[in-house]
């Protein structure tokens, strides 16, 4: 069955307004400075509907950068479970992707997705504020195609 | 019975206030850009912003208290929509005027604010119980000068209701000028009602993370925000009928002159949130108590003597 106007009009609205949150893992701070440069004036994400969030409650998108150390395993799964659905992930550094070159130090359980699910990945070290725009852009569009292929809830 | 059903849901009800208040917070968005050297949000934002939310799952902390958590933002919007019903809008008169209007105004928006702090107290998170805290505080130092400043011009007219300060203004708009320095005092003081920079400390994203809203998601958040854009238009309507009661005859020229009015004030209330930084907790108080009371005072004085030698 099609969707009915008020699904669409919130897909709609999912798709114009994604707030993030920012998490760090255990990165070196390099991909962290280079998220929050994503946030700042020159390169303005509230075009996109983009906003930080401070509470995971608030925010759809987890920013995730980092190896995932074992000191933030537990927290890093607390935080992504704290998050309303729909929820999505996105990776940011060769660290939060594979887990870079702290893989397989053993403080080190390995990139994002070895503890959540991970919907995109940025690679670089560090992975420039440009490619991030790119990567959640990216992920509007696969998100608006996965909202058109689903069926209706009802 | 019908006619008050339409003003109640439809105009200048919910459905406009709406309306108008996610225009508003959009200008109000695009404004801040604008003043920061960026582009900033699509005029769509805050509809998309307000359809996301309502799509979204809503999480009730555990050890909140369910009934309470869940009617504190109804409650809050509901008090702000009831308060624009008596706010003149495109004639002299709001549609229910009665003597004391402007008193029963001013409790109707302490309301959202008691609503802020009871949200974070019942849930039970320490993020939100400071911030609801200060949420408090906050309300104890702006809300005296901010009475005070709006109450003075009341008093020089003789009268404690909008329509009856608009009789007197409009007989006499030069008086209008002496009630500059109460203008400034609530332009300053109404943004700790609203909850914005420099005054946004219950919210404190940076620091609080959230503050008394951090455990609100989905679609109770989206009614707290909702409150708090209609909460910013009936702030800015109230101080424009209060300071700038200017009302052309017609219903559409008067309904035009009000959009712009309170689009000057909400002008006003963008530059301050745009260049100013947040204060902390206690040079809040200080600022309120030290400056800002004093002058609201010296204008009550000055509007009393002034009214003893015209009289
Ligand atoms: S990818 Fe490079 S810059 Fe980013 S956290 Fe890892 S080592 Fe640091």
């Amino acid at each position: 069955m099609a969707k009915n106007i008020l699904e669409r009009a919130v897909d709609w609205g999912r798709r114009k307004s994604p707030w993030i949150i920012h998490f760090n893992a255990g990165a070196c701070n390099g991909c962290d400075i280079e998220v929050v440069d994503a946030l700042t004036p020159r390169y303005d994400l509230e075009r996109f509907g983009i906003l930080q969030q401070g509470t995971p409650r608030h925010s759809d998108v987890l920013v995730c950068t980092g190896a995932v150390t074992l000191q933030t395993r537990d927290r890093l799964k607390q935080i992504y479970e704290q998050m309303p659905e729909p929820k999505f992930v996105v990776a940011v550094g060769t660290c939060a992707c594979t887990g870079g070159i702290f893989d397989g130090c053993y403080c080190v359980s390995g990139g994002i997705d070895s503890v959540i699910p991970v919907d995109a990945y940025v690679p670089g070290c560090a992975a420039r504020p440009e490619a991030i725009i790119d990567a959640v852009v990216k992920l509007l569009s696969a998100l608006e195609a996965a909202q058109k292929a689903e069926p209706s809830e009802q | 019975m019908l006619l008050a059903l339409f003003h109640i849901l439809i105009f200048p009800g919910m459905l406009f206030l709406g309306a108008y208040a996610l225009v508003f917070s959009f200008i109000d968005r695009k404004l801040y850009a604008r003043l920061q050297n960026r582009r900033g949000p699509r005029w769509y934002q805050p509809l998309a912003d307000f359809l996301k939310l309502l799509g979204k799952e809503t999480i009730i902390p555990e050890h909140a208290d369910k009934r309470v958590f869940v009617f504190l933002p109804v409650m809050a919007l509901a008090a702000v929509t009831a308060a624009y019903l008596y706010i003149p809008i495109w004639s002299s008169t709001s549609l229910y005027p009665f003597e004391g209007d402007l008193i029963v105004l001013l409790y109707l928006l302490t309301l959202p604010t008691l609503c802020f702090f009871l949200a974070g107290w019942y849930s039970t998170s320490v993020y939100a119980t400071i911030g609801a805290v200060r949420a408090l505080t906050q309300l104890f130092s702006y809300e005296v000068p901010l009475f005070m400043a709006l109450l003075a011009p009341a008093l020089l007219a003789d009268s404690w209701s909008l329509s009856g300060m608009t009789a007197y203004y409009s007989t006499h708009p030069l008086y209008l000028l002496i009630n500059i320095p109460a203008f400034l005092v609530a332009v300053i003081a109404c943004q700790g009602k609203l909850e914005r920079v420099p005054f946004d400390l219950p919210e404190a994203e940076t620091e609080l993370a959230g503050g008394t809203f951090v455990e609100y998601s989905g679609r109770l958040y989206a009614i707290f925000r909702m409150a708090i854009d209609c909460e910013l238009v009936v702030v800015a309507s109230l101080i424009s009928a209060v300071f700038l009661p200017f009302y052309p005859a017609g219903a559409w020229a008067g309904f035009g002159v009000y959009i712009l009015k309170t689009l000057v004030i909400l002008f006003i209330l963008a530059l301050l949130r745009s260049i100013m930084a947040r204060v902390r907790i206690e040079q809040m108080v200080a600022f309120c108590w030290k400056y800002l009371t004093p002058l609201a005072l010296i204008q009550i004085i000055a509007n009393l003597l002034l009214k003893g030698v015209l009289a």
